[in-house]
């Protein structure tokens, strides 16, 4: 009874979760909302590549492509139908995200059987692939509007869509790593021989990750096709699957609330960024300079030293200072330089941050941030001193 | 089955030599970028994503050369020598070796203990962050490109595979001297005209015939010529095509007799087995980054300063690293006369896609030569199948 008190509180939470935001970004700008919803689409697109990437193992770095078979579906239906069904904007968005999530599953089928004979690196080239051709092949389709792209009819703006699909994917995720059907993906990651061995269906289960992970990656881009009303190729280039991958490493592959919060961080770090019009560009130089030396000095202290904790942390704490004192040091002498007099808008830097997370990352912090561990309400209540269940009941 | 018959009556047969060699002259900058891709898969088993952007570097690098010595847009020197093309090309190498030395030493090392999946983020990083990050610093928007009059070899070589149709050219022979006398005449009259944008009545009727001449003149020698087939080498896409065969023949002697290139096969071969043998397995990766960059620095130097107004921005190096990449699993990774041949087969299968009338899918076509060689031969032509132990 219990059980079910739990999970009906969890669902109408939810509910009531994306009606709160919905309510909130109602009474903003339309530059707010399209962050609310492209926020909720960003977790979506990471939840649902961890699946594939962090859960199964299956390094994918392709997953534009079904945000962009999901969105030119709908688009498409859109021009299409929706004059003669006559539908209500929810129910059309409703059916346009299950026909989508119908047609990018389809499309991630496609991928995913290739996949069964590669793996790492050209596992994942062979998906970068994918998504340059399915780019490319909408380019140059009249149908589908070619390089300028479709509108999609009705404009259909919920908050709540969004940040809906998102809570269904991480629910969806979630619960199945709970279950007897989530095991098979874990254990396919950790070793794809010795799991067939111990008799899970390898094939299977890599070809169920990618379809799964690929249809709420075509549902999402039907949530986006409606609520920018238009779609065309340049939406869905390398840098939004490169995107999409830097925050599920960062957030810790296999770990979906890591997923969650760097899916969110990434994507409004960039969007804080553009407030900032005159970066000066000795500044971005010295701080390369700056991140380089932290790096290098942090990755010696963590080869090197074998004290306390306390004196670690101390350490650390000294490398930020000092890598902020050769910030200021190199940015006053590289100020002197007439190339790097100029100033740069900080929407340009995006992509800068990215790279650099990733590569910084990896050489601090492979496992990301979070790792393999998940938020759950133990570790809350670990943290304020009082017992776990597992303590507590036993 | 009536598609092949469309199909083929679309196809301009008589323009396929001409495409097979530009096909071979594109191959080779192909094949000396997969030979960095190979190289490095060979030693280290890593994808080196960062390849690209090297070459991109490179052509940066050479771009920056031919600044210092005057060749700028807005300078106007005019003279160039073959000594400056060689400079250029031995400063692109040398920057781009150091610059691969770099991010193996301080990217691809560190990573070199943890999964595989780890180097390939950071590569991907490393990718990412020298397109935009070099977008902030490096002259990006308008791109620019280096100026053809770096180049001094302008000529064209011609090939008469079928001469023109003799008696008509003869024919045209005779409307020559019709041309130049009308023209004579023309050139006359236009002396003893004070205006030559409002010429008098006799003069005006003067040029009509000299045009028309002229005119007659070339329709006659076009066609005698519609049958002709003549394909053009540009001098410089030679010049291309000769460095590109004499870098590979020193490649091979490098790898195949000197100590160094056996310590390379060695490592490639069983890395651990290697350094057990003595072999300092860092030097030997460094050496294998160095000549691999210098390599792709050649392609890129080379890229920009003989295919006249190739456009120099970040992302330069994004495409042709890719369709390389596919060039070095087409011919078997790690293995170096099949990224020679794979580049030479990409080069062809990008020019057949445009001449058979599909340039706009030029860039899908290497996607989808890469996911049909996995699927069908994942070791690649010259390469071997390995069954994955346990």
């Amino acid at each position: 009874m219990k059980f079910w008190g739990v999970r009906l509180a969890s669902i109408l939470g939810a509910v009531a979760f994306c009606f709160l935001l919905e309510g909130v970004a109602q009474g903003q700008s339309s530059f707010v909302q399209r962050l609310f919803v492209l926020a909720g689409l960003y977790v979506t697109l990471a939840v649902s590549l961890n699946l594939i990437n962090g859960i199964t193992g299956q390094f994918s770095i392709g997953h534009a492509a079904f945000y962009q078979v999901g969105a030119y579906t709908a688009g498409f239906c859109a021009s299409r139908f929706f004059a003669q069904l006559n539908l209500p904007p929810a129910a059309w968005l409703l059916l346009m995200m299950i026909t989508s999530a119908i047609t990018a599953g389809l499309a991630g089928l496609l991928v995913g059987l290739p996949s069964l004979r590669l793996k790492g690196d050209y596992l994942a080239i062979v998906t970068l692939g994918f998504g340059e051709i399915i780019r490319i092949f909408a380019q140059n389709q009249e149908a589908l509007g070619g390089a300028y792209g479709l509108t999609v009819a009705p404009k259909i703006q919920y908050v709540w869509a969004a940040w809906l699909l998102a809570i269904l994917c991480i629910a969806v995720c979630r619960n199945l790593l709970r279950t007897a059907h989530g095991l098979p993906f874990l254990a396919v990651r950790e070793d794809e021989i010795a799991s067939s061995a111990m008799g899970v269906n390898v094939t299977q289960t890599k070809v169920v990750a990618f379809v799964l992970g690929s249809m709420f990656a075509g549902a999402a881009g039907a949530i986006l096709a409606h609520f920018e009303s238009f779609v065309s190729p340049p939406m869905f280039t390398m840098d939004v699957s490169f995107t999409i991958v830097t925050m599920v490493v960062l957030g810790g592959t296999g770990s979906i609330t890591g997923s969650v919060l760097a899916a969110i961080l990434l994507f409004y770090l960039p969007e804080k960024m553009r407030d900032f019009t005159n970066i000066p560009l000795s500044g971005v130089a010295a701080a390369f300079v700056a991140i380089s030396a932290a790096v290098f000095a942090i990755r010696w202290v963590m080869q090197n030293f074998h004290g306390t904790a306390k004196d670690r942390a101390i350490r650390y704490l000294g490398i930020v200072v000092g890598a902020l004192v050769i910030w200021f040091i190199s940015k006053a002498l590289l100020g002197n330089v007439p190339s790097l007099k100029e100033n740069i808008d900080g929407s340009k830097l995006r992509m800068v941050v990215f790279s650099v997370t990733l590569v910084v990352l990896m050489l601090l912090r492979p496992q990301g941030m979070l790792g393999h561990h998940e938020f759950s309400w133990d570790w809350v209540r670990s943290k304020f001193g009082k017992p776990t269940v597992k303590e507590a009941t036993a | 089955m009536t598609v092949l018959p469309d199909l083929l009556a679309g196809l301009e047969f008589s323009t396929l030599p001409q495409q097979l060699v530009n096909g071979i002259l594109l191959g080779a900058i192909y094949a000396l970028i997969a030979l960095g891709y190979t190289m490095v898969y060979g030693v280290l088993k890593l994808i080196n994503f960062a390849h690209g952007e090297v070459f991109m570097l490179g052509a940066y690098t050479a771009l920056f050369t031919s600044w210092s010595f005057g060749f700028t847009q807005a300078g106007n020197k005019q003279d160039s020598s073959p000594g400056i093309l060689i400079l250029m090309l031995i400063v692109s190498m040398t920057v781009c070796g150091i610059v691969g030395v770099l991010i193996e030493r301080f990217a691809y090392r560190p990573m070199r203990s943890q999964p595989r999946i780890a180097s390939l983020i950071t590569a991907i990083g490393i990718s990412l962050l020298l397109q935009y990050g070099g977008q902030l610093f490096l002259p990006s928007s308008p791109p620019p490109s280096i100026s053809d009059k770096v180049n001094p070899f302008k000529g064209n070589i011609e090939i008469p595979l079928k001469p023109a149709d003799s008696a008509l050219l003869a024919q045209a022979e005779q409307l020559k001297a019709k041309v130049t006398r009308t023209k004579a005449a023309y050139d006359e009259q236009l002396k003893s005209e004070k205006d030559s944008f409002n010429l008098s009545p006799v003069g005006k009727e003067l040029r009509t015939a000299s045009q028309d001449a002229e005119r007659d003149y070339r329709n006659a020698i076009d066609k005698a010529n519609k049958d002709a087939l003549v394909i053009t080498f540009p001098q410089g896409q030679v010049i291309m095509l000769v460095t590109t065969v004499v870098l590979m023949i020193i490649l091979t002697w490098l790898v195949m007799k000197t100590t160094a290139g056996r310590a390379m096969r060695a490592a490639s071969l069983d890395f651990d087995a290697a350094s057990l043998m003595g072999i300092n397995v860092n030097t030997v990766i460094a050496f294998t980054f160095f000549i691999g960059s210098a390599l792709a620095g050649a392609g890129a130097m080379m890229n920009a300063s003989f295919l006249g107004g190739t456009k120099i921005d970040t992302f330069f190096g994004m495409l042709p690293g890719v369709k390389a990449f596919v060039a070095a699993v087409l011919g078997g990774i790690g293995n170096i006369p099949g990224a020679v041949l794979g580049g030479i087969l990409m080069g062809l299968a990008e020019t057949m896609v445009i001449w058979a009338g599909y340039g706009n899918y030029k860039d899908a076509i290497a996607f989808i030569v890469l996911i049909v060689v996995l699927l069908v031969k994942p070791g690649g032509l010259l390469g071997s199948n390995k069954v994955e132990k346990v």
